[in-house]
């Protein structure tokens, strides 16, 4: 990898701009996913609509970086490394701005399950397993700035014990369910929350990829290591 | 826009058209190109980057033995063209320039008419046996050139008055008068306006169909734009060849990143 500065520094900038703006989506994005985990827990729907509204100023965010990369390829056709950042700076934003999406689902679903009967434990688990997918963002784009493949190679790996926390809510949901239909409601939503908590933990495993492209130029090849097992579920006995 | 060209890139099966090994070549007490061992491939457009006085050009002339005129310039090492040695005694530099055509960076025309600038080369190589085929090879040259059309009802003028892209051109038709094998190109684009350079750039994809091309440029996107295999020079040494594509997304030289990405390396 090289730090030296370009001839025309210029390019710098142009560079460093697009890489500030990926990093402020990053921070709302670290944000947004505690937060909208918090407000579940704590059934606080004030900080839900924040979460809510909070998404509009990612998305305006992402528009900006992809402008921005946009007039990059077109002014100074960035080649080698300078292609392979923008290139990720592109795929990075995009992430973001879907885990942004998905924090911002969890919050309109938190408002709906504040009328319900709160279903013992789930909503403590669903906590854990966002801090754990904020931890992955947050490692993930520490690697991006110190351009390390390693820690990145570190975050794909961690991915699993966010589907492992994900199996076994999703088995806490169904015997919840199959005990008390009155619960189906409440745990459907739930069950969507987790569901988005997990894609938002594979977003960030792509980040990390993007990294390891960065870094490297290789798309990691070794199958990243999956342990979301619910697809092969037909009971809870399974 | 229907470039196809990436899809065109795998250009790894084609043979070898010439072999560098072991090049040096010393210009007096200077250590101009240090060991170069390089694979040509034939149907294959092949550029030289890298900074000023890096050896690429200097190398370049070595491929027809346009160092032979340099009086100071000494080349050691072997370099073959379809397996024969071409500084081996028995070789005529004449015919082999013949074989291995050039084209300058400033279109440097005859001053004689256009049809005289592309039949002089088959004429003194009597290539030709009567006027009637030399018209054919005149116009052929002159259509593989993409200048067909633009002179045919003019080919008495003199190839001085048309403009520098038609100039380079013609020079292009002339360098393709002796059905040469391969083309060395250097700097072909450089005396031309952006429009002219299309035009080279697109005569040079096809004129792949026939030749090996060796283009030597100063313009890292024109070397992306029009090669599929590239080489870095630096400072005499061959630093990196391969597949252009790879070259400009993930070269594997420090020194081939620092100088494609401009930075001060």
């Amino acid at each position: 990898m090289h730090n030296e500065p370009h001839i025309v520094s210029a390019f710098d900038r142009d560079l460093e701009t697009v890489q500030a703006l990926v990093m402020r989506m990053g921070g709302l994005v670290e944000k947004a996913t505690l937060d909208c985990a918090r407000a579940l827990e704590t059934r606080d729907e004030e900080l839900a609509r924040r979460v809510l509204a909070d998404d509009s100023a990612i998305d305006a965010l992402e528009a900006q970086v992809n402008e921005e990369c946009a007039r990059v390829i077109a002014l100074r056709q960035p080649t080698a490394t300078d292609l392979r950042t923008v290139l990720s700076v592109l795929k990075v934003a995009g992430g973001l701005e879907r885990m942004g999406d998905y924090a911002k689902n969890i919050a309109k679903r938190t408002s709906v399950l504040a009328q319900f009967t709160p279903i013992e434990g789930t909503a403590g688990t669903v906590r854990r397993m966002a801090k754990q997918v904020e931890l992955m963002l947050k490692d993930a784009l520490d690697a991006y700035i110190r351009r390390d493949a390693q820690l990145a190679a570190d975050v794909r790996s961690r991915d699993q014990e966010v589907d492992q926390i994900y199996n076994s809510l999703f088995r806490v949901l169904l015997t919840h369910m199959l005990e008390d239909p009155r619960n189906i409601t409440a745990c459907m939503h739930l069950h969507f929350i987790a569901k988005n908590v997990e894609r938002m933990g594979d977003h960030a495993t792509g980040i990390a990829e993007q990294v390891i492209y960065l870094v490297t130029g290789q798309m990691p090849e070794d199958p990243r290591p999956k342990d979301d097992r619910t697809p092969f579920v037909a009971s809870v006995n399974d | 826009m229907n470039d196809m060209r990436i899809a065109e890139r795998t250009v790894g099966t084609n043979a070898a058209k010439i072999s560098a090994r072991g090049v040096q070549v010393y210009y007096g007490e200077t250590h101009a190109l240090k060991d170069v061992d390089v694979d040509i491939l034939d149907r294959t457009v092949t550029a030289f980057i890298g900074p000023s006085g890096c050896g690429k050009s200097t190398f370049l002339r070595c491929l027809n033995r346009m160092n032979d005129t340099v009086a100071i310039a000494r080349v050691e090492g072997t370099i073959l063209l379809d397996g024969q040695d071409i500084y081996d005694k028995r070789i005529d530099p004449v015919q082999l320039r013949a074989k291995v055509g050039m084209v300058f960076q400033k279109p440097n025309p005859f001053p004689k008419s256009i049809y005289d600038n592309v039949a002089y080369g088959p004429k003194i190589h009597g290539l030709t046996r009567n006027k009637g085929e030399l018209d054919e090879i005149v116009e052929s040259s002159l259509r593989k050139a993409a200048l067909w059309n633009e002179v045919k009802g003019r080919l008495n003028d003199p190839g001085t008055g048309l403009s520098g892209g038609q100039q380079q051109r013609l020079c292009i038709a002339r360098a393709v008068a002796t059905s040469p094998e391969v083309l060395l190109m250097d700097e072909p684009c450089s005396a031309l306006d952006p429009i002219a350079t299309a035009q080279v750039e697109e005569l040079i994809d096809e004129l792949r169909e026939n030749y090996a091309v060796v283009i030597v440029t100063h313009s890292m996107q024109q070397a992306a734009r029009v090669s599929q295999r590239t080489a870095f020079f630096h400072l005499g040494n061959l630093v990196e060849y391969g597949e252009t594509g790879q070259i400009f997304t993930n070269p594997k030289d420090t020194r081939t990143e620092s100088y494609i990405t401009g930075r001060i390396g």
